[in-house]
């Protein structure tokens, strides 16, 4: 008897998560873990379940299912998802992130049934191949059979804009606690390593994201990358000095210096002409 | 600038057809007195040419003096004034060319011989100013109606494609995918319940179509629709919904646009209790003072929600479907508080009966 399909159903409607339930439960091989109403709890139950497989709607209060994915994905053994909602204007955006398959309210059995068949074939992939990378070089962070980090990632938060339009807040997670700040207030974001610092309103959060991920995400008028490591909100700039030969810094309304490299100069002076 | 010269062919007809004329002419004036053909061509067709662009100006005159407007016997004194000018203008010309052709026209001729033919020039002029202004006449007369009728059209089709626009985001397909969903569930779970539920969907569909094929309907119809949809809505949201209803009879016997209401309080399941994790109250209140009618649809807002996109078409349908309706002192207003999202409408308050136009006066 293999491990059975730990499944997570999130959708903010009682009806459709017992109908996901109901056929669910006829597949021999599947769990169902729980059942979560809005973002929030998703992303808790996701850290705290490790399911294999999300079946995830896409409008839901406070975060809705892109965005629950952008926080879970890139992880070891982050799950695999299926997107599952009644409008088919996100499909494309659900295939850029890679979900396994998107179904469209109504659906039946056997609709469902496909899907879990290619989850665990992906799964299956994902395992092998982690299997066949430990083997080869003992590392531990194996790809889950959820969205890869960075490629990935990108197409994530360009594609969570949409045309023409800039993410108006940033999510966050911090274990099973997800912290969503508002673009406006955020002062400065500071590239570290893998990982990015978003400073604003007095607190600091990391996100598992590249700088340059970030920045595409944001609007470009009010955020610019000042220094490979900075980007900086142009609201909270004070001034800028000069230190010596084509060196300065930018003094933030709070007092805070950040480097500004050459480029980053440029930027900011087009900005600003 | 005469409507021929924008179109190049017609106007080479014009002319052509003008150039014709000038053979009749010469005919004429071979029969008052012996000439060579030759001769009497060269005299004719160049002044025919030249008098077919005199007689377009009585397009000018057709404009200026309507023959239906107040004082059609002014029009047409206006008309002969300006065909006399016309004939003076030609004739002058034709004295010219005469005597410019002089040696071959008349050799052997006496002035006398000139005169007639410039008299007869001068009598030719006129019927043929005043024929070319009836045929303005005719033109423009066809024109206007042609305006009228395309006006007419025209608002024929915005108002059914402000109907159009009303009906199709009324028949919402998310909601019914949403709805066949909710269906699809409850016939597992709860048989009885589908039933309902799909009794409920055809309900309300088919008072959609009835609905929307009116003009207008009381408020009261109105808000039994909304009734039908919110009981729909409930099946999906369950408990997250709840519904406060505020609605004075007096306010409930006016009459208002059909399908007016429901995408106010579609829009306020959507972005107020599908946002919020414990739902919220729905707030439906209509209120008559004096002459005004006053509705106000109320959801709770929840200041972390996702961004969604197409915010706001709802309302422009409904912004619509109120000019269409015509009052003009009808209008939106919408107004977020903190956690509230505030929609008011305010009609000219009719009761149900009172005919529309009375009102609008």
């Amino acid at each position: 008897m293999p491990e059975p399909l730990r499944v997570l159903i999130v959708d903010d409607e009682a009806p459709a998560r017992s109908l996901l339930r109901e056929y669910l439960g006829t597949h021999a091989g599947v769990e169902v873990v729980g059942e979560c109403a809005n973002g929030f709890e998703a992303v808790k139950a996701i850290a705290e379940q490790r399911p294999d497989l999300v079946v995830l709607d896409v409008q839901m209060p406070k975060l809705d299912g892109f965005e629950v994915l952008e926080l879970v994905a890139g992880e070891p053994g982050a799950p695999a998802v299926i997107f599952c909602t009644a409008y088919d204007e996100y499909a494309l955006r659900a295939f850029e992130v890679h979900a396994v398959d998107y179904l469209l309210k109504p659906f039946g059995r056997e609709r469902l049934a496909e899907a879990l068949g290619r989850a665990r074939d992906r799964l299956a992939l994902a395992a092998s191949r982690a299997q066949g990378q430990s083997a080869e070089s003992g590392s531990p962070a194996e790809p889950g059979p959820g969205p890869a980090t960075s490629p990935v990632a990108a197409a994530l938060a360009a594609s969570a804009r949409g045309p023409g339009r800039y993410s108006e807040r940033i999510v966050v997670r911090d274990g099973a606690q997800v912290h969503v700040v508002p673009t406006e207030q955020v002062d400065y974001v500071e590239a570290q390593d893998d990982y990015v610092a978003i400073h604003g309103a007095g607190h600091s959060h990391l996100k598992h994201q590249t700088l340059a991920e970030l920045a595409e995400a944001l609007d470009p008028a009010r955020f610019v990358r000042i220094h490979r490591s900075f980007l900086v909100n142009v609201e909270r700039i004070a001034r800028v000095e000069l230190l010596g030969k084509d060196q300065r810094v930018v003094i933030l309304r709070d007092g805070r210096q950040l480097p500004v490299s050459r480029s980053g100069h440029e930027r900011l002076r087009e900005q600003w002409s | 600038m005469h409507p021929l010269f924008a179109r190049p062919v017609r106007l080479l007809i014009v002319v052509a057809t003008a150039a014709l004329f000038g053979v009749p002419l010469a005919w004429l004036l071979r029969l008052l007195e012996p000439r060579p053909w030759s001769a009497a061509l060269a005299f004719a067709v160049p002044l025919t040419v030249f008098y077919s662009f005199i007689v377009l100006s009585a397009w000018w005159v057709c404009r200026r003096h309507p023959i239906t407007g107040d004082a059609p016997w002014r029009a047409v004194a206006v008309q002969l004034g300006a065909a006399l000018q016309a004939t003076s203008i030609w004739t002058a010309l034709g004295t010219f060319w005469a005597l410019a052709l002089d040696r071959w026209l008349y050799a052997g001729l006496t002035r006398a011989a000139m005169l007639r033919d410039l008299v007869v020039l001068f009598a030719a002029g006129i019927p043929i100013y005043l024929l070319s202004a009836v045929a303005h006449y005719l033109v423009l007369a066809f024109e206007a109606s042609h305006a009228a009728e395309r006006r007419v059209l025209e608002s024929e089709v915005g108002a059914r494609e402000a109907e159009l626009r009303a009906l199709r985001a009324q028949l919402n397909p998310h909601f019914l995918f949403n709805s066949l969903n909710s269906i699809n569930a409850l016939v597992g779970s709860d048989p009885e319940g589908a039933r309902r539920m799909c009794e409920g969907l055809g309900d309300f569909l088919r008072r959609t179509l009835a609905l929307g094929a009116q003009d207008e309907v009381t408020l009261g119809e109105e808000l039994a629709l909304v009734e039908r949809y919110l009981g729909i809505e409930q099946v999906r949201f369950g408990e997250r919904l709840r519904v406060e209803r505020a609605v004075a009879p007096d306010a409930a016997a006016c009459r208002v646009p059909p399908l007016l209401l429901q995408p106010l309080v579609e829009n306020a399941i959507k972005h107020g209790i599908q946002d919020c994790v414990a739902g919220g109250v729905i707030r439906i209140a209509a209120t008559r003072v004096d002459g005004t009618l006053r509705v106000t649809v109320e959801n709770p807002v929840d200041a972390d929600a996702p961004v969604r996109r197409g915010e706001g078409v709802g309302l422009e349908n409904v912004r619509r479907r109120l000019e269409v309706f015509g009052a003009r002192e009808s209008q939106l207003f919408a107004a977020r508080e903190a956690d509230r999202f505030r929609v008011t409408l305010t009609l000219p308050a009719i009761a149900g009966g009172a005919p529309m136009e009375a009102a609008r006066a």
